[in-house]
């Protein structure tokens, strides 16, 4: 009975970290962007490749996690 | 590419670079300053080995009673933070820099996600520039503070951290207009 009300609550908790985290993943590629303009080396390039992977892998961990946690 | 303490660096620019301006040292925090932020990343990133195991020893029950889904939340969201955290550190360490040109001193710092602070010395300015080496650490790695001092003004840039402050209080005295002529 406890498990039944405390299931979505745990849900909810997830979904919201997980689209916060989105969102700041978001702003470390805008982040990267402005350093990478301020200091411009060799690995500028790949390291805002790995923002924006970053970024992207964030926001389809939420499409996953819905799912998965509503099989 | 990685190092703190890099004399006349190539394949490196900085916004606002002079065409006829040469970066003559380019430095950063040392390397064991990200000690921190490692410790914390390796700590989250065992804590789902050993967390189950205490909380089935502390008699909360067994951990793993949870649905497979649940426990997959917790551990994307886990790593997702040790994500964070090493990039973030990494992130920090590398683009907050301090850089010496023929012309000018530069102080990068990033102090939050979207926080710049650019502080700017010309060497004709510089009069002092004092080091000091302090702590455990500091004394071991040989790493500590440069302060620079521009006429006129109070403390114009702090350098925090960097490798060899000595060296580095030296080599900019020696740049400066007035130990030149």
């Amino acid at each position: 009975m406890l498990a039944e009300l405390i299931a979505p609550i745990i849900k909810l908790g997830i979904l919201i970290i997980l689209v916060i985290y989105s969102i700041f993943a978001l702003l470390i590629v805008k982040q990267v962007d402005n350093m990478s303009k301020t200091l411009r080396t060799p690995i500028s390039p790949l390291v805002r490749a790995i923002s924006i992977i970053h970024a992207g892998v964030a926001v389809g961990l939420i499409v996953l996690m819905f799912g998965a946690l509503n099989d | 590419m990685f190092s703190s303490y890099h004399e006349h660096p190539t394949n490196i620019q900085f916004e606002g670079q002079d065409e006829d301006e040469k970066i003559t040292l380019l430095l950063r925090s040392h390397p064991i300053t990200n000690l921190s932020w490692i410790l914390w990343a390796l700590f989250l990133m065992f804590l789902p080995v050993f967390l189950p195991a205490v909380i089935f020893a502390l008699g909360f029950g067994n951990p793993f009673d949870l649905p497979s889904a649940y426990y997959s939340g917790f551990l994307v969201i886990n790593y997702l933070l040790t994500t964070v955290i090493i990039f973030e550190g990494f992130l920090y360490w590398y683009f907050n820099v301090y850089i010496v040109t023929n012309k000018r001193v530069i102080d990068i710092t990033f102090t939050s996600l979207l926080l710049k602070n650019v502080d700017l010395a010309p060497l004709e300015n510089i009069e002092e520039a004092n080091s000091s080496i302090t702590g455990f650490l500091g004394t071991i790695f040989n790493f500590g503070n440069v302060a620079i001092q521009t006429a006129g003004a109070n403390i114009a840039i702090h350098m925090i951290k960097i490798p060899n402050p000595v060296k580095v209080a030296d080599f900019i005295l020696d740049r400066t207009k007035n130990n030149a002529s």
